[in-house]
């Protein structure tokens, strides 16, 4: 009988004695390569509870244990390096965009409010905030040097803020200037994510919007585990917390989870909003299958999700009546 | 002065303030996950947080650790290697086949390997011992923290293709990767009968325990294979 092995392969017989043996040479890069071709064969495998290091003995692949651990570590480290460097897919750049993006906004959003309050202080008048604030104290420092063309320069000239002694300034400006670094990361980030949704998933892009379809990926884990999952999980990724107390004591099923985010969706009145987000979640999974087998563009994909729902809108064109508990109040309400 | 006992083979409890379970360092002045180092006449020993690793669960709740200096053991689960780390300690002339299916662990594993020879990293998935069949000799003992609806299964399919005729299994089962909604000991007991009759030859439990205070949800079990 045949049996690949990663050092060699062996022709045994019947007692599982060696008969003849291909070894193959100790490069340790061509071994690597060799086991992980094996990993998908369903042929020729060692027979259960096959000693591959006496064969490797017997067979004079190796002189001693020893070389054979030695060479087998190298092996097996050889070969996970090289499917550890394939796993950095284009999907999980995407993925690692879209939680880089969620650590900006909350970083971004904290040194705004933090700027904000600060400068407040000096300039309470001024009215603005975020990033426009940030690009004003970066521009000017303090409220007294505005230009006079500014929209602003009344309102700084008579601002009861106090004064902006210059250590203080130096020291606002810089603060000011790593926020709009972030702002600007921000939407360097935010064009990287559609430029790669737009190769990587089309489809998904095209039905979910760029950011909510990398953040499907991100949940998901990879664009292959989001086309494996049945639509009725992606319907309610990202509302794990509803899910589980759903199946574990009686609290009622969530209708959506991260896919609320959706235009269809969250503009729809809540009577059909469960419906639309099922609708919504057929068609990502579709989307998600198309880009990860095919990945050919689907234009149709978005008409038929439109169309279905219309539908799903002018046949529920009224919120469902609310069931009377009992008759009686009804009844009541009528004599009066 | 630090005081030293030893446990088993390969496994001991370092007095020092408080006792703690520790192995003998195998890669000198090195840590693994920021474990403390304490050296004792001589020796120096890596101590060992139950907490952070099953198997350390495991021998203080008084599982008798069937692991020798040259035994051979298929870790199924390795993620980073905190633990595969104290196996390699343990067993110092014999080897570790440390089977992981996430890339970013294996990243962290490969780090650990590539510093100590007795650990060879695969990255596989452990439902399918097929696929890694070819690099694997028979193994002493099976250790397995998989976190997968399936365990008994993989456990059954890889004890099946590589272990020894009186080798052991350790297993971890999380119940809440079996059913999130179920009742933990009503989980325990099925995972424990699946174990026991739904693969033939099947497995003799030799002791089920639960690792709390150490790990919440968590049955270990140590069981020989009836080959």
């Amino acid at each position: 009988m045949k049996i690949n092995t990663w050092f060699g392969i062996l022709e045994t017989g019947r007692a599982g004695e060696i008969l003849e043996s291909r070894l193959f040479s100790k490069d340790i890069r061509e071994l690597a390569l060799h086991s992980l071709s094996l990993r998908e064969s369903r042929s020729n495998l060692p027979p259960e509870g096959f000693d591959l290091k006496a064969a490797a003995l017997e067979s004079g692949f190796v002189e001693s244990p020893a070389e054979y651990y030695s060479l087998l570590h190298e092996v097996t480290l050889e070969a996970a390096k090289i499917q550890v460097s394939g796993a950095l897919t284009p999907d999980q750049r995407i993925i690692q965009a879209v939680e880089a993006l969620d650590d900006i906004n909350e970083t971004t959003n904290s040194l705004s409010e933090r700027l904000f309050e600060w400068y407040g202080g000096y300039f309470p008048e001024s009215g603005l905030g975020g990033e426009d604030l940030a690009r004003f104290i970066v521009k000017y420092g303090s409220r007294e040097n505005i230009d006079s063309e500014d929209l602003l320069y009344s309102k700084a000239k008579n601002s009861m803020g106090a004064k902006l002694e210059p250590a203080d300034e130096v020291l606002l400006k810089g603060f000011a200037e790593s926020v709009c670094s972030l702002y600007e990361r921000r939407r360097q980030i935010e064009t990287y994510i559609e430029d790669s949704m737009e190769l990587v998933a089309p489809n998904l892009k095209l039905i979910a919007g760029p950011m909510l379809g990398a953040r499907l990926i991100s949940l998901a884990g990879s664009l292959e585990k989001l086309a494996e999952f049945p639509s009725s999980t992606i319907q309610v990724i990202g509302a794990s917390k509803a899910l589980f107390k759903h199946l574990r004591a009686r609290a009622p099923s969530p209708k959506h989870g991260i896919i609320y985010s959706h235009p269809l969706i969250n503009t729809a009145p809540w009577w059909v909003r469960g419906k639309i987000a099922r609708a919504v979640a057929s068609k990502l999974s579709l989307a998600a299958r198309i880009d990860f087998y095919s990945r050919t563009k689907d234009p149709s994909l978005i008409e038929k999700l439109e169309a279905k729902v219309l539908q799903i809108r002018t046949l529920n064109p009224k919120p469902p009546q609310k069931r009377k508990e009992s008759g009686a109040k009804l009844k009541k309400r009528r004599k009066k | 002065m630090p005081e030293i006992k030893k446990l088993s083979d390969g496994i001991f409890e370092v007095i020092k303030d408080k006792k703690q379970l520790a192995t003998q360092n195998l890669n000198l002045g090195k840590t693994v996950y920021g474990e403390k180092l304490i050296s004792i006449e001589g020796v120096e020993y890596r101590t060992w947080d139950p907490r952070r690793s099953k198997l350390g669960a495991m021998i203080l709740k008084r599982f008798n650790i069937p692991l020798t200096k040259d035994a051979k053991v298929l870790y199924l689960g390795a993620a980073s290697g905190t633990t595969v780390s104290h196996v390699s300690d343990i067993v110092s002339e014999g080897a570790v086949y440390a089977v992981e299916f996430a890339p970013r662990s294996m990243r962290d594993l490969i780090g650990l390997a590539s510093r100590r020879k007795n650990i060879h990293p695969i990255l596989a998935d452990a439902g399918k011992p097929e696929s890694y069949s070819h690099l694997i000799e028979p193994v002493d003992l099976i250790f397995q923290d998989v976190a997968q609806p399936n365990q008994a299964e993989i456990a059954a399919r890889n004890a099946i293709r590589f272990l020894k005729k009186d080798g052991n299994l350790l297993l971890s089962i999380k119940a809440r990767s079996i059913d999130t909604a179920a009742n933990p000991k009503e989980v325990f007991k099925e995972e424990v009968k699946k174990l026991e009759q739904a693969f033939e030859p099947g497995f003799e439990i030799i002791n089920a325990k639960d690792l709390m205070p150490y790990h919440e949800d968590h049955l270990g079990v140590l069981a020989r294979f009836k080959k």
